[in-house]
């Protein structure tokens, strides 16, 4: 399955993937529309996304959320009661919410946000 | 003699956090301790060592079912 | 099962058609009027006076209660109203604990007002489906089930005779006959009792949730106080309520990204600390059993001690490995402490459904203690049967447990015995019997039937028809207001003997738990310290009841920042949080002290219409002996330590060369004389006379001076 690779060391925080990844699932630019995430720490630089772990699919009550066919966890927005549990719960910090939307969001190893980094410090690689 | 809760324990040598809560059987998980107003966290207890005269509380965070 | 034969024996009484609602930060400013004893349905607004003094849930309960009765209304009487309600907050999904549905009725136990919690989907989706509340009134000639259908706008009276009874099947049943499908299952929430409540006083509701992951029921329950008898004695079958779409919106709150950031806080903070903390996702409640027993407060034999040394056989660590663990599994939405927990496959040794495999939704704290060690009962299989026939049967677990505990106790001093019992040896252990006794209770037959009266009534007797010393069962039947006790010691907790006994509805813990604060921590030494808790803690805890909310996602989870307050009993952090989405649902702008005095209008309100139904007063908050002090010698004895040193310490009376009689006597003299000094301490803190009557000047400062209220203490200054 094709999951969406991390080297944190190689990151300079241009930030260019969160504008690519809100561009392509919400049509504008803006970070905090974004499946991944970069935090600029003292020292070092963090990039927050989705492993596909599927910690998320156990979380669920509702079963809103599953593993395709190809291995991509996904959400089901109809079947999502907007609980943000799965947010609480990502052990990779990777679920997000935004205040204009009542269901969470998160990479699906899309890879468009991987061909604007500049250092290949994201990368998709298959499993 | 050290005070715990404000009432009068009885003091030894050597007496530790760790110690103290066994001595009470205070085998509760969500405590906060101090130690003359100073927060000891949790893993310092077995190395915490409680000095006579110290004032220490040890407050259990249960407010029931 | 045949639901199709099931449905076709149903016959409509009544068809109702009402335009679907519209939620509006929190409200949908309509409430629903069914009355079973003429087939009348009908919509009331909810007033803006409703909104600002009652809040919700429970507040509006009581309101619409006081309005449908008299003074002289009894608990069987048709204008008696069963009214359940969630609150503003109710159905938001984002933070842990807010499915919660109240539920007012008059009370068989206490001829007053009683008020219980219950989980699972009923209040959410009433609200959904257009109703802050409902109330019910009357009384049906037969059976009758009422369908409210929140996406077509229609409720039905439909009698109802071949249906069962008890809550596991019929609420299978009916989830079967009323979802549209397999996946409409979840949309379903059905308010049952069970055949035990046709016959005793301590009859509960059962409220449904479907568990998609086991496709089955479960079943959570409005425990105190007897409103599942109510509910039979109306010849109410069931509620049901179907309503498809729940999303986390629905509320239409008027700040929805700060509730989702706040509930997403405290997601983390669960995820983070819980394991380390009270493992609630794993096993519930439960966890504190072995903590109870560890610091003498696990009641035992009629709550003669706080200790036994079989508890281990009953710790959460043996029912951790009993609980089938699907996923943590919460009562509504977005209920990520997560604490319901079920043992599956569970087969039944006795009773009528012998032999089969049942879930078993529990065990919470209360029923292994209340079941378990009060009784003297150490295997968990025997808890869990009688936790699972309780549920069914609908019984409320504490008052049963309370209730076998004080009747083992007067079974073993010859107050009773197997002749009155009809051949029950209902010694302190004796799971058998205890079980026997509950099926006895189901059936309307034997001493079963009789205990179901519960321990007020038993007391009473006792010592009429069989000789029994009013003294003595007086000092051991650990009931107040006609209430049995929940199930902790509170012996050696003055704060928490007021925490029981200066209470609204009689000695049920969800008003105050002090035990920690006052007995290990000695945080609330003085009387003027134990009577501000006193009022705190209470006012803070009805808010949860005026939102539709649950207590436990305050103070079972603790975040990080709490070891650095000044206050950290009270969570600081976590009452901020409260104080968010309130403002975040309704638009209006409370701090935490506008918080309590939300709280302290309804509160206060309640203890007038205790006052209105003849209690209510300082006479009708005083406690058993048993709830404070060492009543027989072998209580004394095994703690003799402890309370020897007590009278020397703080009776000033010296215990050597003296009888056991008199330390008795002398600890007993001034334990009863420490409970009037904090009674008259809260009392004073509360804006009560020492009759324990709200001041109108008190009612005034609060804003709780509605004509009718102030009609009702005027007679009592």
């Amino acid at each position: 399955m094709k999951v969406l690779k991390r080297k944190p060391e190689l990151c300079i925080a241009c930030h260019a993937c969160e504008s690519a990844c809100s561009n392509t699932w919400f049509k504008e630019d803006n970070a905090d529309k974004s499946c991944i995430k970069i935090k600029e720490e003292a020292n070092k630089n963090v990039i927050l996304s989705c492993t596909q772990c599927g910690e998320c699919i156990s979380i669920c009550q509702v079963e809103a959320i599953s593993r395709d066919k190809n291995g991509i966890v996904r959400i089901n927005k109809n079947a999502c009661v907007g609980c943000f549990m799965c947010v609480g719960f990502c052990p990779e910090l990777a679920m997000f919410m935004h205040d204009e939307y009542i269901e969470p969001f998160k990479c699906v190893a899309c890879g468009q946000c991987a061909k604007q980094c500049p250092t290949n410090a994201i990368y998709i690689e298959q499993e | 003699m050290i005070k715990l809760n404000n009432r009068d324990f009885e003091w030894e040598e050597g007496l530790t956090v760790q110690g103290l809560l066994d001595k009470k059987n205070y085998t509760y998980p969500k405590l906060i301790i101090k130690i003359n107003h100073v927060l000891v966290l949790s893993e310092e207890y077995a190395s915490t060592v409680i000095r006579d005269g110290d004032d220490v509380k040890v407050i259990h965070l249960l407010a029931g079912g | 099962m045949n639901i199709e034969k099931l449905k076709s024996a149903h016959k409509l009484l009544c068809e109702y058609k009402y335009e679907l609602g519209k939620i509006e930060k929190g409200y949908t400013n309509r409430t629903l009027y069914i009355n079973v004893g003429d087939n009348t349905i009908s919509e009331k607004p909810v007033t803006q006076l409703m909104k600002d003094k009652f809040i919700g849930g429970k507040g509006f309960g009581l309101y619409y209660l006081w309005h449908a009765v008299t003074p002289k209304t009894k608990w069987n009487d048709p204008e008696n109203e069963i009214v359940i309600g969630s609150g503003p907050i109710g159905g938001i999904t984002q933070y842990p604990g807010a499915g919660k549905s109240l539920v007012c009725s008059i009370s068989p136990l206490t001829g007053m007002p009683i008020d219980s919690n219950v989980g699972g989907y009923f209040g959410p989706l009433l609200k959904f489906s257009g109703f802050d509340a409902l109330e019910l009134q009357g009384k049906a000639d037969k059976d009758v089930i009422i369908f409210i259908d929140g996406n077509k706008g229609t409720i039905t009276i439909e009698e109802a005779p071949e249906e069962a009874i008890d809550s596991h099947v019929l609420g299978e049943q009916l989830t079967e006959m009323y979802a549209e499908n397999e996946e409409d299952k979840r949309n379903i929430s059905v308010v049952s009792a069970g055949s035990a409540a046709n016959h005793a006083y301590m009859g509960l509701l059962n409220f449904t949730f479907y568990d998609v992951r086991r496709k089955q029921i479960r079943l959570k329950q409005a425990g105190r106080g007897g409103i599942g008898t109510v509910f039979r004695d109306k010849h109410i079958k069931a509620l049901v309520i179907r309503f498809a779409g729940v999303k986390g919106n629905l509320n239409n709150a008027d700040d929805q990204g700060k509730i989702n950031r706040t509930g997403i806080k405290l997601h983390k903070e669960i995820h983070d600390f819980d394991a380390q903390q009270c493992r609630m996702r794993q096993v519930g409640t439960a966890n504190i059993i072995e903590v109870m027993d560890q610091y003498d407060l696990l009641p035992t034999h009629n709550y003669k001690f706080g200790a036994h040394p079989d508890t281990h056989k009953i710790s959460s660590k043996v029912f951790t490995g009993m609980i089938t663990q699907n996923t943590p599994d919460g009562c509504w939405y977005g209920c990520s402490l997560s604490c319901a927990k079920a043992v599956d496959h569970f087969e039944l040794r006795t009773g009528p459904y012998k032999g089969q495999k049942v879930i078993v939704d529990g065990p919470e704290y209360e029923n292994a203690a209340g079941l378990g060690s009060n009784c003297g009962i150490f295997d968990p299989h025997d808890v869990l049967e009688l936790n699972f026939y309780c549920d069914t049967y609908a019984i409320d677990t504490i008052s049963y447990g309370t209730m076998t505990a004080f009747v083992m106790e007067c079974y073993e001093n010859g107050i009773i015995n197997k002749e009155i019992t009809g051949g029950l040896e209902l010694n302190f252990g004796n799971a058998d019997a205890s079980l026997e006794m509950l099926h006895q209770m189901a059936r309307g037959e034997g001493f079963g039937k009789l205990a179901g009266l519960g321990v007020r009534n038993l007391k009473r007797i006792f010592a009429e028809q069989y000789g029994g010393d009013p003294v003595f069962l007086n000092d051991i039947g650990m009931e107040q207001k006609g209430l049995e006790f929940s199930e902790y010691m509170p012996k050696e907790s003055l704060a928490q003997q007021g925490g029981y006994g200066l209470t609204n509805k009689g000695p049920q813990h969800d008003e105050a738990w002090l035990i920690f604060m006052d007995m290990v921590n000695n945080q609330i030494p003085t009387f003027e310290d134990k009577a501000e808790a006193l009022h705190y803690f209470p006012m803070f805890r009805t808010w949860f009841g005026l939102n539709g909310l649950c207590k436990l996602p305050w103070n079972d989870i603790i975040p990080a920042s709490n070891k650095h307050s000044n206050e950290p009993a009270k969570i600081p952090e976590h009452v901020q949080n409260y104080v968010d989405i309130f403002n975040g649902v309704t638009g209006k702008n409370i701090d935490k002290e506008q918080l309590i005095v939300q709280s302290e209008r309804v509160y206060n309100f309640q203890r007038i219409f205790n006052i209105r139904m003849g209690y209510g007063k300082r006479i009708h908050d005083a406690i058993p002996y048993r709830a404070m002090g060492p009543v027989t010698v072998e209580e004394y004895l095994s703690r003799a330590d402890r309370y020897d040193g007590q009278l020397k310490e703080l009776v000033g009376f010296n215990p050597e060369g003296k009888t056991t009689e008199e330390k008795m006597a002398a600890l007993r003299s001034y334990r009863e004389d420490q409970y009037q000094k904090l009674t008259d301490a809260v009392y004073k803190r509360r804006g009560w006379t020492m009759d324990g009557v709200p001041t109108i000047e008190h009612l005034q400062a609060i804003g709780m001076d509605l004509p009718e209220v102030i009609e009702v203490v005027k007679n009592h200054l």
